[in-house]
């Protein structure tokens, strides 16, 4: 190729040329405050996120000493004891138990309702299905509770007796008693948490399967593909990563569940590992609600220790969800 | 009546452009002269827009952008001491190439929406927007809709809102990236015929992929070349008459002979 | 936003008269045969509908499916059998929420319920007497406190990660992830956690903060969405005229992003006026009405509705709807107003032609 103008034999021995320095900053004394003010703003993120945790280590630090590791194995929480015994162990595992329950009814029913939205309705019942879901999802947990406290337990007792008279031979729907009328258990608190997220897996999994490339499913329809092989071989390999994310954001959600479930779940020291129909439960959040009216200096600490595990517990789980999203999806940001 | 600025002599020395570690641009030297019509052509992705942004420093918006070499105005590098980016921007306007009226303004508010946005006081806000109007070749037609909103505008309309407000600011220089691509030829022509009473005021360099634009509007010509993964640069750079009719390169005369681009 | 796969839509379907007759029959036999069955063996009718129903219903779906697609239809019709039973599901349990609020609530609904406070009422008093009205405007009063001083705070960040270039954007955007995924009550405890480090007394005032963390990162993450919708270009050609990047925000962006922005605060205030568990730590109730925020008692809508929810008696549990249902109302207002700015923002933004002047 022919020379460009200024390639003239000079430039041969010429230095490189030198860069100047640019910046895109500032470009008035308004723009250095403009973009101070805006630092001061992001920078209340560190200060807040900070805050939290030192606040609450400060005040959990008393029970953390004094109980040690047990605290969050140990399953006694006896404040007429001197030194008094704080153990969250069978609430740590509640709430993993119902949050677990949750998700594990929430994800189909959230899947199903996102395909019948995307692939099955007319537009105008797809709108309408849309909005209802939209706001569920910002109905207040305490509604939810009320709800649940009237109107389905019922109902789910129901559903748990026939389970128990039906399959009580396996060892998920064995109750010690049937008695209580199958009240307050793991499963009913799982089903009012379960709606409570089902709201949000539905509404990721929406968007998912609607950024889907059309063109790709209908030539996949259009070559004699099924609605069942191309959901099978298409949709979901596709969407399945971000679906996850959606379901780990339920969880997280369902973990940090407070006023939904706490007159709906009745709260036990003994562990119930999976006997989901026994009305014994633990859930962190409504532990740390029912006992702090009338809790002692050091029972406050022992209820703020068990908050900031519980807050380190969701963070985990979140992060976790946004690890997940991203790498299936790099292009979205959760 | 605002009197107009005297039109200016624009000249890059020795521009060289980086984005991150890559350069894209080497060693461009090129003279504007005032009251004179530049075009810039070449195959898409040489380096054209990227140039004429160094002209009025908004390449600098960009992260990771790299210069070096410069830009004088009247003698003055502005890149230099004396000149901060803002003062090189009202001094050296720029139409783009997809007509951006700003949606939430009208008409009228489009037009003075410079001065607004420099800090400049409005005085004789109306002869202003006359004035800009009138010189776009606009006037007639919007005259009597100057608080409409500004993107009730066909396309065409909304291109010349976008050069009388460039207009308002009373720039020496007018920078046009491609500003006909989006339009259609009706519009083109009527761009053209601004193009060329406006040089009587001021100096003008336009960004242009299409050959028979640049044979009828501009004075000058400057043939932009790249080579895959090499810098791109200016292969000749004279008079349009001759670039296009008798061009020194050959590569310069495949191009405006279409065999390639 | 729904493409194609619709039945209607399949090139190689015709969906004619006998087609139509089989799909009515596979839907209604299966419902009659359950309800008969139901009928004369006294079966509960939740297992009915798991074992009886779903079973025919999966059968018949499957059988004109065969004789449609062949096998294929087979895997078709249960897919949407199952689909469209699970939907239905979930659809009626929502359902069921918002109906029982409403033929609930309206029980206590009156003038009377909206306008008056608690202090003369007890359990038992009937439901002429008492109502909410102290709990709404304690809400308002703190929820209000808490938008005003997070939204210029939200809308702040969001101005940071679109508008500078700092390399720190990235972990801000974790650590307003991160704040996002504060468990409400935890919330709650960690306005309580620096109470007794500092020696704060409980009030409205400590609700607002605890509520603000909750409501920080929706603004954040809605508002740089509103921004970010904005086209870069209209940012270049207001720094192109030589504005400084301040007045180009505040003149050109700002405006184009407002009805994002409302959205944005308008999500933020749906996302706190329900939440109960930080108020119910960190603010002592009060059946009368308080307007001072800083300090004494103060009562909310959640907290109301918690007060009232585990009562035996009835007028209590109907005030617990008729508050719950006050509530839900203030929800669907904020949503409505969020889903008409949308609405209008998309009829604007389409530039209507004129004629063919040019």
């Amino acid at each position: 190729m022919g020379k460009l103008q200024g390639m003239s034999e000079a430039s041969v021995t010429n230095p490189a040329p030198v860069r100047r320095k640019l910046s895109a900053g500032p470009l008035s004394r308004g723009d250095k405050w403009f973009f101070r003010t805006a630092s001061i703003a992001a920078n209340f993120a560190f200060v807040l996120v900070a805050l939290i945790l030192i606040s609450l280590f400060i005040q959990a630090l008393p029970a953390i000493t004094s109980q040690g590791l047990p605290f969050i194995y140990g399953t006694e929480w006896n404040n007429s004891k001197d030194p008094i015994v704080m153990q969250i162990g069978p609430m740590i595992w509640g709430s993993v138990l119902v949050g677990a329950l949750g998700v594990v009814f929430a994800t189909p029913l959230a899947i199903s309702l996102a395909y019948l939205i995307v692939f099955l309705l007319p537009s105008r019942a797809a709108k309408a299905a849309t909005t209802l879901v939209d706001l569920l999802a910002a109905l207040p947990s305490i509604i939810l509770g009320l709800w649940g406290l009237f109107v389905f337990t019922p109902v789910a007792a129901q559903w748990s007796s026939l389970l128990n008279s039906h399959f009580g031979w396996f060892p998920l729907f064995q109750v010690s008693t049937t008695d209580n009328g199958f009240l307050g258990s793991p499963f009913i608190a799982g089903w009012i948490v379960a709606i409570m997220i089902v709201p949000i897996i539905t509404s990721i999994t929406r968007e998912v399967f609607s950024q889907l490339d059309g063109d790709l499913i209908n030539g996949a329809l259009a070559l004699g593909g099924s609605r069942l092989s191309v959901f099978r071989r298409v949709i979901f390999p596709t969407s399945s990563g971000a679906v996850v994310g959606g379901v780990l954001l339920g969880l997280g959600r369902a973990l940090g569940e407070t006023v939904a479930i706490f007159y709906v779940l009745q709260l036990s020291f003994d562990f119930n590992w999976s006997q989901i129909l026994e009305p014994k439960g633990g859930a962190v959040a409504s532990m740390i609600l029912s006992k702090f009216g009338e809790a002692s200096k050091e029972e406050v600490s022992g209820l703020i220790a068990a908050g900031l595990v519980l807050f380190i517990l969701t963070l985990g789980i979140n992060f976790l969800a946004s690890v997940i999203v991203n790498r299936a999806q790099p292009w979205r940001k959760i | 009546m605002n009197s107009l600025t005297k039109a200016s002599t624009l000249s890059s020395e020795n521009i060289s452009v980086w984005f991150g570690q890559r350069q894209v641009l080497s060693d461009v030297n090129l003279v504007f002269p005032a009251n004179k019509v530049t075009a810039l052509i070449g195959p898409s992705g040489c380096g054209k827009s990227t140039f004429i942004r160094t002209l009025n420093r908004m390449h600098e918006l960009i992260p990771g952008a790299g210069l070096a070499g410069s830009v004088y105005l009247d003698g003055e590098d502005i890149y230099g001491e004396e000149f901060d980016a803002v003062s090189v921007r009202i001094k050296i306007g720029m139409v783009f190439q997809k007509p951006n009226p700003f949606p939430t303004m009208t008409i009228r508010d489009n037009i003075l929406s410079g001065l607004r946005l420099s800090g400049r006081k409005l005085e004789s806000a109306d002869e202003v927007v006359e004035t800009s109007l009138r010189r776009a070749s606009i006037w007639n037609e919007v005259k009597d809709r100057l608080n409409d909103q500004a993107i009730s505008l066909s396309g065409g309309q909304q291109q010349r809102l976008c050069i009388a407000r460039s207009l308002a600011m009373n720039p020496q220089v007018l920078l046009m990236d491609e500003p006909c691509s989006a339009l259609d030829p009706g519009s083109t022509r009527r761009i053209e015929e601004t193009i060329k009473e406006l040089s009587s005021s001021m100096t003008i360099v336009i960004v242009t992929h299409n050959m028979q634009q640049a044979q009828r509007v501009s004075d000058q010509t400057a043939f932009f070349l790249a080579d895959d993964n090499t810098p791109g640069g200016v292969v000749e750079f004279g008079a349009t008459e001759q670039v296009f009719n008798g061009p020194i390169d050959q590569r310069t005369n495949d191009y405006v002979n279409g065999h390639f681009g | 936003m729904s493409f194609a796969p619709r039945p209607s839509v399949q090139p190689w379907a015709r969906v004619n008269k006998s087609r139509k007759s089989q799909i009515f029959l596979a839907s209604v036999l299966p419902l009659t045969l359950s309800a008969l069955i139901v009928f004369f063996t006294g079966l509960d009718q939740n297992w009915a509908l798991v074992g009886v129903f779903l079973p025919l219903q999966l059968v018949a779906a499957s059988l004109v499916g065969f004789l449609a697609f062949g096998r294929r239809g087979v895997g078709d019709s249960f897919l949407i059998v199952l689909v469209v039973f699970l939907s239905t599901f979930v659809l009626v349990l929502l359902v069921s929420v918002l109906v029982s609020l409403v033929s609930q609530g309206a029980k206590a609904f009156s003038w009377t319920f909206l306008s008056q406070n608690n202090i003369y009422v007890s359990n038992t008093t009937s439901l002429d007497f008492g109502g909410v009205g102290h709990a709404v405007i304690g809400t308002l009063m703190i929820v209000g406190l808490t938008t005003i001083v997070t939204v210029p705070l939200g809308l702040a960040m969001a101005v940071y990660l679109t508008q500078s270039q700092s390399k720190t954007k990235g972990l801000v955007r974790t650590l307003t992830q991160a704040i996002s995924g504060l468990p409400s009550v935890v919330a709650g405890l960690f306005i309580m956690s620096l109470a007794l480090t500092l020696g704060w007394e409980r009030s409205g005032l400590l609700g607002s903060m605890a509520l603000l963390p909750l409501m920080l990162p929706t603004v954040a993450r809605v508002a740089e969405e509103a921004l970010r919708l904005v086209p870069v270009d209209l940012r270049y050609a207001a720094l192109a005229l030589g504005a400084p990047n301040y007045r180009a925000f505040f003149q050109v962006i700002l405006p184009a992003a407002k009805s994002g922005l409302v959205t944005a605060i308008l999500l933020g205030v749906a996302r706190i006026i329900g939440e109960t568990a930080p108020l119910l730590l960190t603010v002592p109730i009060n059946n009368g009405t308080s307007w001072n925020i800083f300090s004494g008692n103060m009562m909310t809508l959640p907290a109301y509705i918690y007060g009232y929810l585990a009562s035996v008696f009835e007028p209590s549990q109907n005030r617990a709807w008729g508050a719950a249902l006050v509530l839900m109302i203030l929800v669907a207002l904020l949503f409505g107003a969020t889903r008409l700015l949308s609405r209008s923002k998309s009829l604007k933004s389409k530039p209507t032609k004129q004629k063919a002047s040019k």
